[in-house]
Order: C-alpha cells, then sequence, then structure tokens
C-alpha cells in the first residue's frame, strides 16, 4: 500500500526521475570510458611511440584526447544534473505523500489513530517518511551502476569474451555478497539500537522532570548510573552495525580486487586492450560497490516502510448512525442512573483522578470508545454514533490544550474556516487572554513554539479555550480549562465564561477539579468508582 | 567550537587518548593509500611487460600483488571504520555523562523544557558520531593523501605529480566559494526550512484536536503545501550546495584527463614543449592509474560532509546548552550550622531570560515550624522555593539564614525537597524511599511510611515492590507521597515542599497535614500551596501577589 502511494507520488516526478537516471547513466558511462580510454590512449601512445615515427602518425591520437577531455567534463555535469534532479525528484515525491498519508490517520476511527499520536510516534513518523527520501534518490544508483556494468562488460569484452566472462562473474558475485551478508548483520544490531535508543530517551525524560531532587540530593551520579545500561546498550549496538558495514564492504574491496586480476590473467588482443579491459573492470566494479551501500541503507528503509505501512493501511471511519432525537440532549448515564441536559444546560463531572472524567469527554465528541459510564446523544448511544456526527455538537478543549506549532492565529483558524481577526480577539477576551496575546511583540502572527513566544502551561489552556470558543457548536467541552490558573483569573474567567455561554446559548460539559469554576454548572454528577 | 573544546571537561589524559585514538583512525585511512599505491604498481608492471604469451612466474606475482592490494585495502579500511567507531562511542559516553550531569540537576533553573534537555543529552550526543568516526579521520587523510599520492606518482613522472599538485590551486579556491555561497543561501532558508519541516510531525501529534475541530482537509492541505515549500527551498540549497561536489568531481576527472593526456603525447613524443622527462609505459601507466586516487581522500570527505554539518549543528547545540548551565550554575552547598533558627528573604527577586521577574519577596521562616507560601498560579510559588536552593536565578535581593548570606545554591545540602514529580530511580519502593539520604531506622521509616498513607500500597505490593522511571502502577497521590516521605527521612532541617497535598483525596491530604504538622515540630518546612486545610495549619503564610 505505501509502496503504492509511494510509486503514485514518484510517478508525478517521472521527469524528473527520468532525466536523474539518464544523467546516472551518462556519469557512469563517462566514469568508466574516462579510465579505459585513457588506460588504452597511453598504452597505445607507448607502443606507437617505441614502434617510430611512422607508427606515431598512423596513430589517431587527436581523438582519443578530446574523449578524455570530453569525458571529463560529461562525467561532471552529468553527475550534478543527476544530483539535482533526483533530489528533485525525491523531495517533491516525498511532499506530495506527507498530506495523502496525514489523511490516511486523520479518516480512519481516531481511536485507531490516535493510539499512535504521541509525540514520540509523531516524530517517528517523519524521520520514516525521511527514510524514503533516500531511497527514492537512491533508485536512480541502480540505473546508473548498471549503466557503468554494461559499459564496463564493452569495454571488457574488447578484450575477449573470456575477460569480460569474468568482469560478470565478479559483478555477480559483489552483488550476491552484499545482499547475502548484509540482512544478516545488520537487522537484529539496527533493532537493537532503536530500543535501546527509546528506552535511554525514555527514561531519561522521567529523570529530568525531577531536577530539584536530583539538585538537592545530590542523586546526578545515580541517575547517570541508571542510564548506563541503555547507553552501553546503544553503544554496543552502533558498533555492531558498524562492524557488519565493513565487513560488507571490505568483501566489496576483496572481490573488486580479484575480479580486476581476473581480467588481466584472462584479457587478450594486445597489451592496450588488455589495459582498457582492467581499468574498465577497476572503474566497474567501484561503481557497482556503490550499490551496497543501498543493501545496508535498504534495511532501515524497509522498516521505515513497515511502519508507514500499517499506517497507510489504516481502514476508512465507518459511516455512522444517525441522531434520531432532534433536540440535541446529552443523557449521562451513572450508576445506571440517567442525567438528561438539555440544549444550553450546563453540567459539571466531578470524580477523583482516574475516575474517567477526562475519557468520558474523549467519548463523548467521538475521539474515542472507553468512556466508564453510558452516554446518549440526541437519543442515540454515543458508540453507535461516531465522530462525524459527533463533532458537529461539541467544541472541546482538551486538558492538555493540543495546540499545533504555528501563529496564535494558526491555532485560533483551527477551529472552523473563515473566522475574522476581531472574531478572534473576541474569543481571546473572554477566554482572559487577550492582554497577553496583546504583548507580544507580534500579536497573533506570533510563532509559539520553537524559535517562538513560550507561553506557560495556563496560558496555552486558556488559548485552547478561545479555540473551541470560536469553533461555534451547540456544546462547549472543557477539560480541566483553569488549571495552572490564579484564583483571581479564574474568577474573571468564570464570569467572562459565564456570560459568553448566556450570550450564545451555548450547553457546558465541564470537568474540573477546581471550585473557582463550579459555579458555571448548574448540574453535577459524580463519576466515583475508579476504573482502570 | 570543535569536538576537542566540547570535550574540554574530560580528564586530560582520556582526552589525549581520545584525540590519540581519533587520529589513529585518521592514520587508517591513510595508510589505505598503500593499498592505492600497490594496486597501481602491480597494473603498471603489469601492462608494460604484457605479452600474447602465457602468464610467466612475475605475471602471476604481479596478480597476486593485485588481490594483496584488495586484501590491504579491505582491512585498513574496516580497521579505520572500526577505530572511528571506537573513539566516537568513548567520546560520546564522555560527551554524554558530562552533559547529563550538567543538565540534570539544573533543567528548571534553565527554564527549558525537558524534550529541549532530551534532544541535548541524547540525540546531539549520538549526532556527534559521524563527526568524530568519520569525517574528523578522514579530513587527516584528505588533507595528506593527495600529497602521499603526488609523491609516488613523482616516482614515476615528477611532471606529472606537478600536474596533480597544481589543480589544487583553482580547486582549493572554487571550493572556498562555493563553501561560502551554499551557507550563505543556506543560512538564509534555515528559519523557515526548520520551522516548514517540522509541520508533518507536529500535525500528526496534534490529531486530536485537529480531529475534534473537523479541521483534517485544511491542516492536509496546509502540510501539501508546507512540504512543497520545503522541497523548493532544499532545492534552492541544494543546488548551490552540489556546485562544491561538482567542483571535486570536475578536477577529480580532470586530473585524470590531464595525466592521460600528457602521458600519451609525452610517450608519442608530441609533447607542444620540450618533454621535461623521458617516460617508460610502466611509470606513466602508475601516475595514470594513480592519478583517481589523488581526489579521493577528499570526495570521501565530501562524502562524510553530511556528518559534519550534523556534528558541528549538534556540537553548538551542546555548547549552548553547557554555557547556559555555566552562566547560571549555583556555588557548591556550603556547611551550616546546627540548628537552624531562622531563614529570611530580602527583596528577593527572580528574572528569567524572557523578562518575567518575580518578586521582590520579603519574608521570615522561623524554625521550627510550618510555614506556607501562597499566591495565584503563575506568580512564582515555585520559583521561589527553587531559588531558595539556586535553582532559579535571583537578580537582586538576599537569602539570609541564621543572619549569615547565603550564596545561591548553598542550602542544597541542607535541604528536603518534594517537587511537583518525585524522581523514581529504579530499583525497590525502599530504595526509593532513602534516596534522600540512608540515615533512617527501619521503624522509624515504617512510621512514615504509615503516616503518609503509604502503607496500603506497601500491604498491598510489599516493601520490595519494584519501581520503573516512570512510576508505572503508582498513582500520582501515591507518587507524591513518596517524594514526601523521601524529603522528610532524609532527615534534613530544611523542608522545600511544592503543592505537597495536590492529587490528593481530603481524607489522605488530612493524613498527610497531620505529618507535616507532626515534620514541623523539629524542622523548618516551607510549603507552595493551595490547599485551604494546610493553609490553615502554617504558622506563617507569605502571600505573593
Amino acid at each position: 500500500m505505501i509502496e503504492h502511494l509511494l510509486r503514485d507520488a514518484t510517478r508525478r516526478q517521472r521527469r524528473s526521475t527520468a532525466i536523474a537516471i539518464g544523467l546516472a547513466m551518462v556519469a557512469a558511462l563517462a566514469g568508466v570510458a574516462l579510465l579505459a580510454l585513457s588506460g588504452w590512449f597511453l598504452t597505445g601512445a607507448a607502443i606507437a611511440g617505441a614502434g617510430g615515427m611512422a607508427s606515431v602518425r598512423a596513430f589517431n591520437y587527436l581523438l582519443p584526447s578530446a574523449g578524455i577531455r570530453g569525458l571529463a567534463i560529461a562525467r561532471t555535469l552529468s553527475r550534478y544534473g543527476e544530483r539535482l534532479f533526483s533530489h528533485r525528484a525525491a523531495l517533491f515525491a516525498l511532499a506530495d505523500l506527507r498530506p495523502t498519508l496525514f489523511a490516511r490517520l486523520a479518516a480512519t476511527d481516531p481511536s485507531r489513530a490516535l493510539v499512535r499520536s504521541s509525540g514520540d510516534m509523531a516524530a517517528r513518523l517523519g524521520s520514516d517518511v525521511d527514510a524514503l527520501e533516500d531511497s527514492v534518490v537512491r533508485k536512480v544508483t541502480v540505473p546508473g551502476a548498471l549503466a557503468g556494468a554494461a559499459a564496463g562488460l564493452i569495454a571488457a569484452s574488447l578484450a575477449g569474451w573470456p575477460a569480460a566472462l569474468v568482469l560478470l562473474a565478479g559483478l555477480a558475485a559483489m552483488r550476491v555478497s552484499s545482499r547475502l551478508i548484509a540482512p544478516r548483520l545488520l537487522t537484529q544490531p539496527r533493532q537493537d539500537h532503536a530500543a535501546a535508543l527509546n528506552r535511554l530517551k525514555a527514561d531519561y525524560a522521567s529523570y529530568a522532570a525531577c531536577s530539584g531532587e536530583i539538585a538537592v540530593y545530590g542523586l546526578g551520579a545515580q541517575v547517570i548510573a541508571a542510564l548506563d545500561p541503555h547507553a552501553r546498550a546503544l553503544g554496543g549496538a552502533r558498533a555492531a552495525i558498524v562492524r557488519g558495514e565493513v565487513l560488507i564492504q571490505g568483501a566489496q574491496l576483496v572481490l573488486a580486487a580479484l575480479t580486476v586480476m581476473g581480467v588481466l590473467a584472462l584479457a587478450d588482443g594486445g597489451a592496450a586492450l588488455v589495459a582498457l579491459a582492467a581499468l574498465a573492470a577497476a572503474a566497474t566494479a567501484d561503481n557497482w560497490s556503490a550499490l551496497a551501500r543501498t543493501d545496508m541503507e535498504r534495511l532501515r528503509v524497509c522498516d521505515a516502510i513497515e511502519r508507514l505501512e500499517t499506517l497507510a493501511t489504516l481502514p476508512a471511519r465507518q459511516a455512522d448512525g444517525a441522531i434520531t432525537s432532534e433536540t440535541g440532549g446529552i443523557t449521562f448515564i451513572i450508576d445506571g442512573r440517567p442525567h438528561v441536559l438539555q440544549r444550553g444546560e450546563r453540567i459539571l463531572i466531578a470524580g477523583p483522578s482516574g475516575s474517567g472524567k477526562s475519557r468520558m469527554l474523549g467519548t463523548l465528541i467521538g475521539l474515542r470508545r472507553d468512556a466508564p459510564e453510558g452516554l446518549v446523544v440526541g437519543g442515540q448511544d454515543v458508540g453507535a454514533l461516531g465522530l462525524e456526527r459527533l463533532r458537529p455538537l461539541f467544541a472541546y478543549a482538551p486538558q492538555d490544550a493540543g495546540l499545533i506549532a504555528g501563529t496564535v492565529a494558526d491555532n485560533l483558524r483551527l477551529a472552523r474556516p473563515g473566522i475574522t481577526e476581531a472574531e478572534m480577539w473576541e474569543a481571546l477576551e473572554a477566554a482572559c487572554l487577550a492582554e497577553t496575546v496583546r504583548s507580544l511583540p507580534q500579536g497573533l502572527a506570533e510563532w509559539l513554539g520553537d524559535n517562538g513566544a513560550r507561553l506557560s502551561g495556563g496560558q496555552r489552556k486558556r488559548l485552547a479555550l478561545a479555540r473551541a470558543l470560536l469553533a461555534q457548536k451547540p456544546w462547549l467541552v472543557l477539560d480541566e480549562p483553569s488549571e495552572g490558573l490564579d484564583p483571581e483569573t479564574e474568577r474573571a474567567l468564570c464570569q467572562r465564561l459565564s456570560a459568553w455561554l448566556d450570550r450564545t446559548g451555548t450547553g457546558l460539559v465541564l470537568v474540573s477539579h477546581r471550585s473557582g469554576l463550579h459555579a458555571l454548572a448548574r448540574q453535577m454528577v459524580t463519576l466515583d468508582s475508579v476504573s482502570a | 567550537m570543535s569536538a576537542h573544546q566540547s570535550l574540554s571537561a574530560t580528564s586530560a589524559p582520556r582526552r589525549r587518548s581520545i584525540n590519540a585514538a581519533g587520529q589513529a583512525a585518521g592514520l587508517w585511512w591513510l595508510s589505505d593509500t598503500a593499498g592505492a599505491v600497490l594496486f597501481a604498481a602491480c597494473l603498471a608492471a603489469f601492462i608494460a611487460s604484457w605479452t600474447a604469451e602465457a602468464l610467466t612466474a612475475q605475471a602471476w606475482g604481479l596478480l597476486a600483488g593485485i588481490v594483496t592490494s584488495g586484501l590491504l585495502r579491505a582491512g585498513v579500511q574496516a580497521m579505520a571504520g572500526l577505530s572511528g567507531q571506537r573513539t566516537a562511542t568513548r567520546a560520546k559516553s564522555d560527551l554524554r555523562r558530562r552533559v547529563m550531569a550538567a543538565l540534570l540537576p539544573s533543567g528548571q533553573l534553565r527554564g527549558r523544557l525537558i524534550g529541549e534537555d532530551l534532544r541535548v543529552a541524547i540525540d546531539d550526543v549520538e549526532a556527534h558520531e559521524g563527526l568524530i568516526a568519520r569525517f574528523q579521520p578522514l579530513r587527516l587523510a584528505a588533507m595528506l593523501s593527495p600529497l602521499i599520492i603526488a609523491v609516488a606518482v613523482a616516482f614515476a613522472s615528477w611532471f606529472s605529480a606537478l600536474i596533480l599538485l597544481t589543480t589544487l590551486i583553482p580547486f582549493g579556491a572554487g571550493m572556498a566559494l562555493a563553501g561560502l555561497a551554499g551557507k550563505a543561501e543556506a543560512d538564509r532558508q534555515f528559519l523557515a526550512l526548520s520551522r516548514l519541516s517540522g509541520l508533518f510531525v507536529d500535525r500528526v501529534a496534534a490529531l486530536p484536536a485537529i480531529l475534534a475541530f473537523g479541521a483534517e482537509d485544511r491542516v492536509a492541505r496546509q502540510i501539501g503545501g508546507a512540504a512543497r515549500e520545503v522541497a523548493a527551498r532544499t532545492m534552492q540549497v541544494l543546488k548551490i550546495a552540489f556546485v562544491s561536489s561538482a567542483m571535486l568531481e570536475f578536477f577529480a576527472a580532470l586530473s585524470v584527463a590531464l595525466v592521460a593526456v600528457y602521458c600519451g603525447f609525452s610517450l608519442l613524443g608530441l609533447l607542444p614543449f620540450p618533454a621535461p622527462e623521458e617516460l617508460s609505459l610502466g611509470e606513466a601507466f602508475f601516475a595514470l592509474a594513480l592519478a583517481p586516487e589523488f581526489y579521493l581522500g577528499m570526495r570521501r570527505l565530501a562524502a562524510a560532509y553530511h556528518d559534519k554539518q550534523q556534528g558541528q549543528a549538534a556540537e553548538r547545540s551542546v555548547a549552548a546548552a553547557l554555557d547556559l548551565v555555566h552562566s547560571v550554575a549555583p556555588t557548591a552547598p556550603g556547611v551550616w550550622p546546627d540548628p537552624i533558627s531562622e531563614l529570611r528573604a530580602e527583596g528577593l527577586t527572580i528574572r528569567y531570560d524572557d523578562g518575567i521577574c518575580i518578586g521582590p519577596i520579603t519574608a521570615c521562616w522561623g524554625a521550627p515550624g510550618l510555614h506556607v507560601v501562597t499566591g495565584p498560579t503563575g506568580v512564582g510559588k515555585s520559583s521561589l522555593l527553587h531559588a531558595l536552593i539556586g535553582l532559579a536565578r535571583v537578580s537582586a535581593g538576599r537569602i539570609i539564614l541564621n543572619d549569615a548570606d547565603v550564596a545561591a545554591g548553598a542550602l542544597t545540602g541542607l535541604t528536603g525537597w518534594a517537587g511537583q514529580r518525585p524522581l523514581l530511580l529504579p530499583g525497590t519502593l525502599a530504595d526509593n524511599l532513602r534516596l534522600g539520604g540512608n540515615g533512617l531506622e527501619p521503624q522509624d521509616l515504617a512510621h512514615l511510611i504509615a503516616a503518609s498513607g503509604l502503607s496500603d500500597l506497601i500491604a498491598a505490593r510489599g516493601e520490595d515492590l519494584m519501581i520503573d522511571p516512570r512510576g508505572s502502577g503508582l498513582s500520582g497521590g501515591e507518587r507524591r507521597r513518596i517524594g514526601l516521605v523521601r524529603a522528610i527521612a532524609s532527615g534534613r532541617p530544611l523542608l522545600l515542599l511544592d503543592e505537597p497535598t495536590a492529587d490528593l483525596d481530603p481524607a489522605t491530604a488530612a493524613q498527610v497535614i497531620a505529618l507535616l504538622k507532626d515534620a514541623a515540630s523539629t524542622r523548618l518546612v516551607i510549603a507552595a500551596t493551595h490547599d485551604p486545610a494546610l493553609i490553615a495549619e502554617a504558622t506563617s503564610r507569605v502571600v505573593m501577589a
């Protein structure tokens, strides 16, 4: 599937790819021919020179010497062009692939997609797609190497078919050895490497969150010692990978030398042709060994493709059941007792941590299906409705804010298409964030995240809240919107939010530990059973 | 900033041995030239003595020489690769320890996100590998191997050697120009590229929000647009960057062509200038066969260019992180009199890089006693606690202990600390409770465990319960209490606690407050909190606003 997508994407770049392949072939041909012709010219010149003036005059030196210069230039230019066009093809092909993959991920059932949507998975997805770039660039390596091999074989055959046959056998042996050894030597260490790196990172992140204790109790050395087994495993795996790589490349060098020796031993037809065949064989083998690199990279690419395959083959969301009641109310069934919430009403969901409040909200808006209690929306169980039916009803501000890397405005615009600046300020005002945004050097255009402004956790949450307000949905669903807020701001937020809800007639489903916002809701349900 | 500098705090003998090992890999790469010379010599001799007759013993010897050259090169290159890798592994390990030792205790002080530290301590350290294992050894070889090849060629044809060396002049000039242009273009595109290229990853991470708002089509279009822009901008950079490699290719090809044409015309006796030397076929062929090797070292180096870029970017990032640590590093813990009677803050002001300013704070905390710091979230309660132990940057004011001024960080030795998230090291629960110090009798620890309400956990899963760094299987409240018990068990006279009763249900919170009151009968306890129940029990209250 992913191969199919990649093929589609590369097909759109087929002109660049074709040019790159053509140039790669020209470059390989010119490279082999340059050495072969030089060898032949030199030896021929020596023989002619030794034969006296007559044979010198008979020796056509103008054509080969011009050819040598021409080949040198041809090799350079074609290599440059090959690099340029192969990268162009790869970069633009992947530029098409990324949105396609994203669309697949977004089109599947969210309970399936979101399992893999943590930052770590996302980063891996990014590097997996990057790994494909290499494979597309290297696609031109094979035709290039084949063209070089063809040139080498023709050159060697000028010195007789046995020489050509030896070259052919040598090239075959080089391929076989690398194809055979590479997976054997590299698969396991690569897996070990990835595993060790993941463990090291996960543990480091856990420890780094506790800098105060590390500083106070002087636990730095102990933490580093606790990380050491993972670091050692990482170093060991890298060493094993390098060992494998040098073995593979060493085998290529030895086989290349044996091939040149064989060609020399069997070449015939005069010293000049022997020289031509030998240098052609050496250049061809050198070119050819670039394929071994591809074999080593292939494993990395295969891993990436395998992971991307699971993404590319995700099934699309099923058509959802219909909402049967037009009133659009929500019914919470807690411990078998229904709590009915009419449109425009407000409810607080209380309960200790771990009782499933966030899961409840996630299920309500269709992002997950694991609410601890029953939920009915518009007369239909939420399980039977899906994201498509539920999300038009709810504007959600999640506990982790869920901001995107981009400007303040980019984040707000996510809510719906066609939001004006005035609307943005209005929403920021209601979320008690307008002042903060005004104080940013670029205001709404300020970049958040890397190389940009750093908002505090509370500010991020209020930006997520402003975004939810902008969505203009019948219900507002807020998960701990005031966590990280001081009581004063919390009070202001409570007032403004209440006024906003009244004005727009929007209903509210609120999860909040803190009593500051409890005044917003007129009803309350409590989840008390802590379930896993 | 070179790798040598970034290793500068490594012990001198260790550093010397790392440098020596690094040069070993370079020397191995350099010895690869010997294999090339052997190959060229055997090939030239074979061609020069070629006859249509059956191969002589001498010819077989030359063929054996060619195979030997292959074995030699394989062996030498393998040694170069392995030795470079060994050096890199040691250097990375040293660097990682150093970076982690600097970053781990100072995360709060620098105000950096954990993800950023993670990238520096692990990814950036790993990214040094190519630079140390490959680029640096190859650079040594790239500088010296052309000279060795030229000397070898000179034995056969000094004029060919001269031709090869002469090509270095325009080559060097061209590379310098291309390098500058490439760098300028890369710098120009850097910010846009770094922002755009992270877009895909970021949007996948933000998928829940995108799905909730039904924005997936818009975002997919945006990703597509950004990806195409990345491609276009990257091509701008590559167009210029590839000029360098084209230059290298050109001079590599040119040197072969020039040597071939010169030697050919010399052998024909048709040089347009007086022949500088008498050449035999063997000599000429030797020169020709070695000509491609002249630029090989540099071509290898150019192939490792990516390693260099990555490594240097990582070096800059590590250096910046370490500089930041050093610029803010607190002094070493001091020695303080026992008992403590009073801790005071006078006009204490904390200033962060982004201009946020906290304070001035003036407070007096008498010992023993339970004191709370309250105030709106984000006002800087945690910052104040961190400032007391030197983990937040104090720009003005004094910290005074028993009438003596305290330097930043000097109190760490007498502080027991329980932050928002306690540290959990692999080991048993008991080990983890004792991380703050091991002076406590088992029965006293058992008492603390009971008083903090952790006995249920112990009863259910035992004191030997194995803990993992993520605290799997422990609730937020349990983790928080592990930190609290650890701080009290450390036996230190000053306890700084950040929201000790958060995440706890009212009953457990009451238990913990009782425990804190008990601890405060012999210690100075300062807690940042919002909890009215805890505030009610406090001897004093600092309200920050």
